[in-house]
């Protein structure tokens, strides 16, 4: 390769790198979008369960999308198709099965509470008690605990 | 020419890094570790085969049934402001780990028994017993002791239980049949590869504890996110101190953990953020809640 050959390639490289964008979707019932990569950062919007998010890229754990940043915890970046798990035989993805509602589900749930005694009154009652955002960042801002300017 | 290959090399390898995008380090998370672009590329065509391939969703529902096993064992505590006080620690802790955000999210429930014990059920559910709490003398080192469990959570210990050949006739079900709901048969089979499941994990939290690998796992990643979240993870250490001289009393934790000193001794060294900031509030705060 002659050296202008190879630098041509090494541009074709770097620009194929500056377009890299992926689609990632959504996994959990609802996770904050922030305002930068940081935990601390305020939430301007929720992404909820199968929602798709164009991105370019991760910074610090997080996925820098239109609408904010996501958690790379709270989605993936395999391709999944939406309901697929509804109708499709023979292989179906981890992912697809979240979306679906399918493999170990409220009805599986229900079918092994018929067998015996198990107090998921208790576990509901557990599931309730959740603090919002707002009033974590207050526990932290009153303790000491938030960075400066972290939920600015 | 010699000049310009690192560069080239830079270049095309960093290039090469998006058809294998690894961000394992970046976030410590199962979803996104090891996501290979190009069989992505290729379709999800895969039958799931063991622990990894468990759905959010199905760790979810594995661990409302682990919970509710722990809660058929252990009377919860009825007192709101205790559990109000110590969910908001957990959810302090659980944002600055590498899974901040599980399926339906974290939720805590104070144990009413004087064992001292902690317990982390997949997908979120953490418990904290009365009898470790009396053990626990500051926030900080309750963020420690949280941070702990989330860390169990976050490194998904409690799937990594379950047997394999559970996982494998649950997933038969699923990848055998184009069916929109489950007949009465597949249903069973499901229920008991369900059943199976959360036992295994019972099993493993409540009886045999996780390996020492595990407990130090645990503790190492639970120090980081204490730290992370602005508290003092050497507040671990004193506890573990605490927590040694009280080891004569048998069962809980001190069957299903490695020794306190051994835990300790294993933290090594363990510094504040240089953001930590002591706070009269969190003394003030913890003494108004925890009255045990």
């Amino acid at each position: 390769m002659t050296f202008r050959a190879m630098l041509a390639a090494a541009a074709l490289a770097l620009a194929a790198g500056a377009a890299y964008a992926s689609t990632i979707t959504v996994l959990v019932s609802e996770t904050a979008l922030r305002k930068r990569a940081q935990s601390y950062a305020p939430s301007v919007g929720t992404a909820r369960l199968g929602q798709k998010f164009e991105t370019a890229g991760l910074e610090s754990g997080f996925y820098k999308t239109a609408s904010g940043y996501v958690h790379a915890s709270a989605v993936t970046e395999r391709k999944v198709r939406l309901g697929s798990a509804d109708s499709v035989g023979g292989g179906t993805s981890a992912e697809e099965i979240t979306l679906a509602g399918k493999g170990f589900n409220a009805q599986v749930e229900k079918s092994y509470g018929d067998k015996g005694a198990v107090n998921f009154v208790g576990v509901n009652a557990m599931e309730r008690r959740s603090v919002s955002e707002p009033a974590l960042f207050g526990f932290l801002r009153a303790g000491g605990l938030l960075p400066e300017g972290g939920s600015k | 020419m010699k000049r310009l290959a690192p560069l080239l090399i830079l270049v095309l390898g960093g290039c090469a890094s998006l058809q294998s995008l690894d961000v394992s380090s970046l976030t410590g998370g199962r979803i996104n570790s090891n996501v290979d672009v190009m069989k992505v590329a290729k379709g999800v065509n895969q039958i799931r085969k063991g622990f990894e391939d468990i759905s959010e969703s199905e760790e979810h529902f594995i661990g409302r049934a682990v919970a509710a096993q722990v809660l058929t064992r252990y009377k919860p505590l009825n007192d709101p402001a205790l559990n109000l006080y110590a969910q908001k620690v957990a959810q302090a802790v659980a944002l600055a780990s590498d899974r901040p955000a599980t399926f339906k999210g974290y939720h805590l429930q104070v144990l009413d028994t004087n064992e001292v014990n902690a317990f982390a059920a997949p997908g979120g559910f953490l418990f904290v017993t009365k009898g470790l709490l009396k053990l626990v003398k500051s926030e900080d080192e309750l963020a420690c002791v949280l941070a702990h469990e989330v860390a169990h959570v976050a490194k998904r210990h409690g799937l990594k239980t379950i047997q394999t050949s559970r996982l494998t006739s649950a997933f038969t079900v699923l990848g055998s049949e184009a069916a929109k709901s489950y007949t009465p048969q597949q249903m069973n089979q499901l229920t008991t590869a369900f059943e199976g499941a959360v036992e295994d994990v019972v099993n493993k939290l409540v009886v045999n504890g996780y390996s020492r690998d595990k407990e130090y796992e645990a503790d190492r990643f639970g120090a980081q996110y204490a730290r992370d979240a602005h508290y003092d993870p050497g507040a671990l250490k004193t506890f573990l101190a605490r927590l040694e001289k009280s080891e004569g009393s048998g069962g809980g934790m001190f069957k299903t953990h490695p020794a306190a000193a051994k835990r300790g001794a294993e933290l090594g060294s363990l510094t504040p953020a240089s953001a930590y900031k002591r706070s009269s509030e969190r003394g003030r705060r913890f003494s108004a809640a925890v009255q045990l």
